[in-house]
């Protein structure tokens, strides 16, 4: 079994970078009074942003990001500016051309 | 209810370098490992989520929006400069205990028709 794993904090400016990157400009992400107008504790990481690190994670053990199929993932929590998430991958059939094991957990 | 079973325009873009270098770079990815797999969010998300948050007949208020959960589905990951095409649809919209809760699908192909990827959105609208 082939396991990879990546703790990031997330920034402000890496959120920021995230938005200009992806094209993904909503508020929620950038301007924190915003966030806190709409109810949210301020700037929220856009899911997608964590879900892209961990795909990264997820390549890095399947052997290149050309072999997932599939990924999928529920945004359970908020993650904020300054909080560290931890991705962690195993692929657990390395004969599939496939990614059957993903999860990020939330400190 | 609501939007449910309406699709939007198709829309193509290229799979611009300078574009995925970036976004590379903001996920943390090493740029020379090509297109990463979540750039659908751009090419396939992106695209086509715009047409369903400016129609006034779904009236997503985009303030109150929430990403809950995504799903991607690639028959083949795309190239550097090919040009795909991709289209939206509401699979489902659903008002439950206040809240509502549209998935939305996002199908991206090549040029000559070939599948590349199936995007799969589930968004929350707080009330």
């Amino acid at each position: 079994m082939k396991r990879a794993e990546r703790a990031v904090t997330f920034t402000v400016e890496q959120i920021a970078d995230y938005a200009e990157a992806s094209g993904d400009h909503n508020p929620i992400h950038l301007d924190g009074d915003f966030a806190r107008s709409v109810g949210l504790p301020g700037i929220i990481a856009h899911g997608m942003l964590q879900m892209g690190v961990l795909a990264t994670v997820a390549a890095e053990a399947a052997g290149g990001g050309r072999r997932l199929r599939r990924l999928y993932c529920r945004f359970a929590g908020m993650v904020e500016p300054g909080d560290t998430v931890t991705f962690a991958a195993d692929v657990t059939e390395p004969g599939e051309p496939v990614l059957t094991k993903a999860s990020a957990e939330y400190l | 209810m609501g939007v449910e079973g309406k699709s939007y325009p198709a829309v193509s873009a290229v799979i611009d370098p300078e574009r995925v270098a970036d976004f590379a770079r903001a996920i943390g990815a090493d740029p020379e490992d090509g297109v990463p797999p979540t750039f659908a969010a751009v090419y396939s998300l992106g695209a086509t989520a715009p047409y369903l948050f400016g129609d006034p007949e779904a009236a997503v208020d985009f303030a109150k929006l929430l990403h809950a959960d995504q799903e991607f589905e690639w028959e083949r990951h795309p190239e550097l400069g090919e040009t795909v095409t991709s289209q939206g649809r509401v699979v489902s919209d659903i008002r439950r205990r206040g809240m509502r809760f549209v998935t939305f699908e996002a199908q991206t192909t090549g040029v000559d028709g070939s599948g590349i990827c199936r995007s799969r959105t589930l968004f929350v609208i707080r009330s």
